[in-house]
């Protein structure tokens, strides 16, 4: 099934509009079309162009906000049972950490990354370092990405790198973000990646999934 | 010239014995005095009082009754979390999408919440620096707030499903922030600040201000002026460039650029508003002073033919920024 089958598809989710979008998804399912088609060549299709807007700065959170509910409902359909997808590229898992409650960011990230493939494990806001390790120990994933919109997350967000070596899983990539972070660098706060928005982490991350579906 | 009179001599591209300069501090004061934050932001008679030490402290060119931007909403019946040494936030929102919104009444800045200590707050600040410093209160922008009675996501998601009842919600935001301005004017403050984070393009598109936010901004304005104040402050953070043109509509008389926009598209984009900015706020927590002499010397170079310039941050200073580098921005300005 070519691209071309999903415009309509495509193009719903751009727009934002939910109702639409489903319904299109609706009707390549009844027309033979697999779930992970739907996936890998509608909703991952629609974040590239989202993530072309973004690099050229002509995107706001509205209008990735309405993609991305768009895409949610799509995902609900296709995965009813919220089995994750078999053809996952790998886990990230993502977290604000304690003392911010701001998580629109990571939740923006989590669409983002779940419309391109990857399983996320989301720990939530305002989540203990400590709780964030241990996930990180259980779950073994790429990367760990965390988000903040307030300043006095910094001195956490140091930590983590070293608290993961302490556990031997200083091969996990440590990835920050977010309006208070991005004004840093990715030595001062310890991290391997500092992201300028949540596209700016599918390239990243594919340099060690090698882009892989 | 007293800071009053340098701050409204930029306003009109004047000439000025140096170049004003605001540290927009806010919490800081609070970490500078040994104060929590916790006790800053629920108590106008501490906050003023460490504002007071601040300026001693730094001799800028303004001072600030800012708490948080959680004030109005708090007002309006949003619950907060308080934190020792951090922000309060919302815990529940006031409203929710299925409320009924057709008779909500606005609140009232001498009892409502925190309204009446930070009113408290301007009455002990001017009347200590009379007309000697820019006084100046805060009130956020009528979108702003809309989300901060509702969620951010909720409310971006009604623009879309039901942009009527957003207006509606919109409208009840600016009458709060009209009433609640008019009275930090009458307490004493020269003029409120406009915060409007939420109006940023990396939020809604700029046809969506210029056709929601663009016309209660401008009532905002205007029933400010219409009060008393000295001049109208907008701040709204990240990449504004798409916005500038909508400022002089708006009826802004100083706009805050932040760090992420160059003094070059600032000044394109209002070639005859004065504007202030745009040091990068985390600058002053993991900066050295150095970093920011070089910072503000770039600016102030930029500036200099153009005049209607304030050396300022492009958005908070951060509380747990290091006073020596509020110094050296503050010095920057001297030096010259």
């Amino acid at each position: 099934m070519g691209e071309h089958l999903m415009t309509n598809l495509i193009t719903a989710i751009l727009e934002g509009d939910c109702a639409e979008s489903v319904s299109q998804a609706k009707s390549l399912l009844g027309g033979g079309v697999s779930p992970e088609q739907v996936v890998t060549d509608g909703i991952e299709a629609a974040m590239s162009r989202l993530d072309a807007k973004c690099t050229l700065e002509q995107f706001n959170l509205l209008e990735i906000m309405l993609a991305g509910r768009a895409v949610m409902e799509i995902m609900k359909l296709l995965y009813p049972s919220g089995i994750a997808m078999a053809a996952s590229k790998g886990t990230v898992v993502i977290a604000t950490l304690e003392g911010d409650i701001h998580d629109l960011g990571k939740n923006i990230l989590k669409t983002v990354l779940i419309g391109k493939g990857y399983r996320v494990v989301d720990c939530g806001k305002d989540c203990p370092l400590q709780k964030l390790i241990d996930i990180v120990e259980k779950e073994r994933p790429l990367a760990v990405a965390i988000s903040g919109l307030i300043t006095p997350i910094i001195p956490l967000v140091r930590q983590v790198k070293d608290m993961l070596l302490l556990r031997r899983l200083d091969c996990v990539k440590v990835i920050a973000g977010g309006a208070a972070l991005k004004q840093s660098s990715a030595s001062r706060l310890n991290v391997d990646f500092l992201a300028e928005s949540a596209f700016d982490v599918l390239p990243y991350l594919d340099e060690f999934t090698g882009g892989r579906k | 010239m007293n800071s009053l009179e340098r701050v409204a001599a930029a306003i009109n591209f004047q000439e000025t014995d140096r170049v004003p300069v605001i540290a927009q501090v806010f919490g800081h004061a609070a970490s500078l005095a040994g104060v929590s934050l916790d006790d800053y932001v629920q108590d106008g008679e501490t906050l003023a009082r460490c504002q007071l030490h601040a300026l001693k402290e730094y001799g800028y060119d303004a001072v600030f009754s800012v708490m948080d931007v959680s004030v109005e909403t708090e007002a309006a019946g949003s619950v907060l979390r308080y934190l020792r040494d951090q922000y309060p936030v919302v815990e529940k929102y006031a409203l929710s999408t299925d409320g009924d919104w057709d008779e909500l009444p606005i609140p009232d800045p001498l009892k409502a919440g925190r309204m009446p200590e930070m009113l408290k707050a301007l009455r002990i600040l001017r009347r200590e620096i009379g007309d000697r410093t820019l006084v100046v209160g805060c009130v956020m922008g009528p979108f702003t707030l809309t989300t901060q009675l509702l969620g951010m996501e909720t409310a971006l998601y009604l623009a879309i499903d039901d942009p009527s009842r957003l207006e509606r919600l919109m409208d009840f935001a600016t009458e709060t922030v009209i009433r609640f301005g008019r009275a930090q004017l009458q307490a004493g403050a020269h003029l409120p600040i406009v915060f409007n984070p939420s109006a940023s393009p990396v939020v809604i598109p700029p046809q969506f201000f210029r056709e929601f936010e663009l016309p209660r901004l401008k009532r905002v304005f205007q029933a400010f002026m219409g009060s008393g104040a000295v001049a109208n402050w907008l701040h709204i953070a990240g990449p504004v460039g798409p916005v500038l043109p909508y400022y002089p509509t708006a009826g802004v008389h100083i706009a805050n650029f932040d760090y992420c926009i160059s003094p070059k598209e600032a000044m394109d984009g209002l070639p005859a508003t004065c504007l202030d900015g745009n040091i990068r706020p985390v600058s002053f927590i993991d900066g050295s002073p150095e970093d920011i002499e070089a910072e503000a010397a770039k600016l102030l170079d930029a500036f200099r033919n153009r005049g209607g310039f304030i050396l300022s941050s492009g958005c908070e200073i951060p509380p747990e920024s290091k006073p020596k580098n509020i110094a050296a921005m503050v010095n920057s300005v001297r030096a010259r």
